[in-house]
């Protein structure tokens, strides 16, 4: 049997839409799990903890970003349920005083200024606003980074979650009238 | 099937074609940008802990206080302390900036430290009757410039120079003064402590009289234009006036104001008191000036010195480099490591002896005495630092404050204390503790805490108390007494003398930015100081229009700026601001070795 040639043609061009599309972006980014199985949902529910209890701002405005060990083992000294995650973490982390190392979705690259006091006191956002639901969620999803660039797919990508990105953070400021330069981000 | 080469091409190619319709060659193009941008080498902030650190800026002699932020143990941002006694929450661009000094590429890594330390042991040693071995000191009143009093009375034939101190080491209180009459001192722009001038602004009429519209001249109340090299002729003016006798004739005609401006400058000095007259060294009719305006003992005030223990007594008095004979030192020590006014080398030479002097130069870079020493020592630079800072100019109180370093310095520094006291066989490794111990000793003044910004009499302070909390950014004042008058110095000379005609030098020099001489600024700063002609950089220098074309040299061109003394290059900035007949210079000191200010020159092409 001939095949007719511009078949191999449109086999080929189909077969680069299909890896570029479907292919690439599997393999452009590694995947990580978080060090602890973390669920905001039970933390927020059962405990009734609010976002800024662990997330807290320093007296001197700064954002203290993702707890440190010691404001876990506040409460987790002992175990205070029976999961087999609670476990793990005293176990792994709380009992020998070590910190876990937790991959930060949201972390901007170094060449990005962003205050947290800003966009919240002054602004008066939620975090829901950048961060989605991520409150409200039972398990950590893996952290996903870029193979080349090093960026957490949360803030680069086509396919990156909403709010993070900076065509987000320009659509926001072009909204509300306060978008000036770029030196207010990039300084 | 057969598959042969062509279908294979046409394959290949086919997927050349859809791959430009994926995301895929597009991505990788900008995530190999940012790669980058992350390659090794490249520096990133550093991350970690928050902290809090107080200190004192060592950068001029102001001593601001300075609260630090640090992640981890890297300072990353400078800021003031609000409400400290003396600079009153402010900084300046320089001190803003002061942590990024450690990384400036001009530094000095290493120096000759054990061939210096012998070459000074053997000039000690070898120094005949009539030679003296000297210490030149850029900022006295330092609890080193004690260091170096006591090491030069410890020697023999030791002496101990400084600059000509401003005022003749009058203390300012500005907040006595109802108008300020500024002959050419740069107010507004870093004269003094910021904060207190800009504190004390709204209460005097600041009266600039300036041959340039300087920063100081526009914020002023009323700029006078005065002819370059004539604040002798308007102090001698105004004093004749409030004297009551004839204005000099050649007042007006040198000054360029009219003899009604004079007298009406008079008139608001007398009748707006107490009116206090600041100049430069090169006039020292300000002293009897400030007596007629009644200024002296009110505005102009004296002022006593921190507390030394006594046993620090018998140090070397201070001397001007004029009352060394020429020829006569036969080793130089020269601490720069702090900025401080700089001394042409044109005025150090002649008193070296002719035959091998030895000169050691202790500085942060090459660029100041270094160009001319045996030895040039590389010492640790503000915020590296540990030394303290002696109460300002317009400090009306007595006052003790110490730079803490917030980062380590680098190996090999030298400590310029330690190295002087060392060759006079002294050890002044304790001698900021002894000299705090004997401030606290006398139970005056009081001490301010960063922290929790308190002010403690020092009575009610231990001892150790004291000393902690001085080494955490805190502040000693003294205790405000009545106001009295100075004792005027024999230093109020004029330095510079008027400047004569030369048919063959026929520019007038004018010096801006005597502060950036010294070059000690943030690499960072190069858009003020570097880049733009907002402020002149260093070896650059503006003409009138009219000038530039009488001397052939266009904007931005190369050229040489040729005085009695040598020639340097510089490039041109034409700018309708400067005076005709006149070569505005921005101070460097490569400047300020061949001219002083009002000196003759020419700008000839390179």
């Amino acid at each position: 049997m001939r095949i007719p040639g511009y078949l191999f043609f449109l086999g080929g061009t189909l077969a680069a839409l299909g890896a570029g599309w479907a292919g690439f972006p599997h393999v452009i980014y590694e995947s990580r799990p978080q060090p602890v199985d973390f669920s905001h949902k039970v933390h927020a529910e059962k405990a009734g903890a609010k976002c800024e209890d662990c997330h807290s701002f320093r007296d001197d405005g700064t954002f203290a970003g993702v707890p440190a060990l010691d404001k876990c083992s506040g409460c987790h000294a002992a175990p205070m349920g029976t999961t087999p995650a609670e476990k793990n973490f005293i176990d792994g982390y709380v009992t020998p005083n070590r910190q876990p190392q937790w991959a930060v979705y949201a972390r901007q690259p170094e060449n990005v200024y962003f205050s947290h006091i800003t966009h919240v006191k002054l602004g008066g956002m939620k975090c829901e606003v950048c961060h989605g639901d991520e409150g409200a969620t039972d398990t950590l999803r893996p952290y996903q980074q870029d193979r080349i660039s090093g960026y957490s797919r949360d803030i680069w990508g086509t396919a990156a979650a909403k709010g993070m990105k900076m065509d987000d953070c320009v659509d926001c400021h072009r909204k509300h009238g306060f978008e000036h330069s770029c030196l207010d981000c990039h300084k | 099937m057969q598959t042969t080469r062509r279908n294979l091409f046409k394959f290949l190619g086919g997927s050349a074609v859809g791959v430009m319709f994926t995301p895929a060659p597009w991505r990788l193009i900008t995530d190999t940008a940012l790669w980058s941008e992350n390659w090794p080498g490249i520096p990133r902030p550093v991350r970690g802990e928050i902290k809090t650190r107080y200190t004192t800026c060592a950068l001029c002699p102001a001593g601001c206080a300075v609260r630090a932020r640090l992640v981890g143990e890297q300072p990353v941002a400078l800021m003031g302390v609000p409400a400290h006694p003396l600079s009153l929450g402010a900084l300046c661009p320089f001190g803003l900036t002061g942590h990024h000094l450690p990384y400036h590429p001009e530094r000095l890594k290493q120096g000759p430290a054990h061939e210096a330390a012998g070459a000074v042991a053997n000039a000690i040693a070898q120094c005949g009757p009539n030679e003296r071995i000297a210490v030149l000191d850029l900022r006295p009143g330092r609890t080193a410039s004690w260091t170096y009093r006591r090491a030069m009375a410890a020697v023999k034939n030791g002496v101990y120079l400084t600059a000509p101190r401003p005022l003749g080491g009058a203390a300012v209180n500005l907040a006595a003064a109802r108008t300020v009459l500024s002959i050419g001192v740069p107010l507004l722009e870093g004269w003094g402590t910021p904060g207190n001038v800009l504190a004390a602004r709204a209460g005097f009429r600041l009266i600039q009289a300036e041959p340039f519209e300087s920063r100081t001249a526009a914020l002023a109340d009323l700029w006078l234009r005065i002819n370059p090299g004539s604040g002798r002729s308007l102090a001698l003016g105004l004093t004749a006036q409030l004297e009551g006798k004839a204005m000099p004739a050649q007042a007006a005609a040198e000054t360029g104001l009219t003899e009604s401006q004079i007298a009406d400058l008079a008139a608001d000095l007398a009748h707006n008191g107490p009116a206090l007259v600041l100049a430069g060294e090169d006039v020292p009719e300000v002293a009897p000036l400030n007596r007629l305006t009644g200024a002296w003992g009110k505005a102009l005030i004296a002022r006593a010195e921190a507390p030394v223990p006594d046993s620090w007594k018998k140090a070397a008095p201070p001397a001007g480099l004029a009352s060394v004979p020429d020829g006569s030192i036969r080793a130089l020590l020269i601490d720069e490591s702090v900025p401080g006014d700089y001394i042409p080398w044109n005025a150090i030479a002649p008193k070296l002896v002719p035959d091998n002097p030895v000169v050691v130069a202790f500085a942060w870079s090459r660029n100041g005495y270094g160009r001319h020493a045996q030895f040039t020592l590389p010492t640790a630079v503000y915020p590296e630092m540990t030394g303290d800072a002696p109460a300002a100019t317009d400090s009306p109180a007595a006052a003790f404050r110490i730079s803490t370093p917030l980062v380590p310095a680098p190996a090999g520094m030298v400590d310029p204390a330690a190295f002087i006291a060392g060759a006079a066989g002294m050890d002044a490794s304790s001698a900021l503790r002894e000299r705090a111990d004997a401030i606290h000793k006398t139970g005056r003044g009081t001490l301010f805490t960063c922290a929790d910004a308190k002010s403690t009499p020092v009575k009610e302070v231990k001892p150790e108390d004291f000393w902690k909390a001085l080494n955490e950014g805190g502040c000693w004042v003294d205790a405000a007494g009545k106001p009295s008058a100075p004792v005027e110095e024999t230093g109020w000379q004029a330095k510079t003398p008027a400047p004569q005609e030369a048919s063959d030098l026929p520019l007038l020099v004018a010096l801006t930015d005597l502060p950036g001489a010294t070059g000690l600024i943030s690499p960072l700063m190069s858009k003020l100081y570097q880049e733009s002609n907002l402020r002149l950089g260093p070896n650059r220098a503006a003409l009138n229009p009219a000038s530039a074309a009488a001397c052939g040299v266009s904007e931005g061109a190369h050229a040489v700026l040729q005085t009695r003394l040598g020639e340097r290059p510089i490039q041109v900035t034409v700018s309708a601001s400067v005076p005709p007949g006149v070569v505005e210079v921005g101070a460097s000191p490569e400047i300020l070795d061949i001219c002083g200010a009002f000196s003759r020159a020419r700008v000839a092409q390179s």
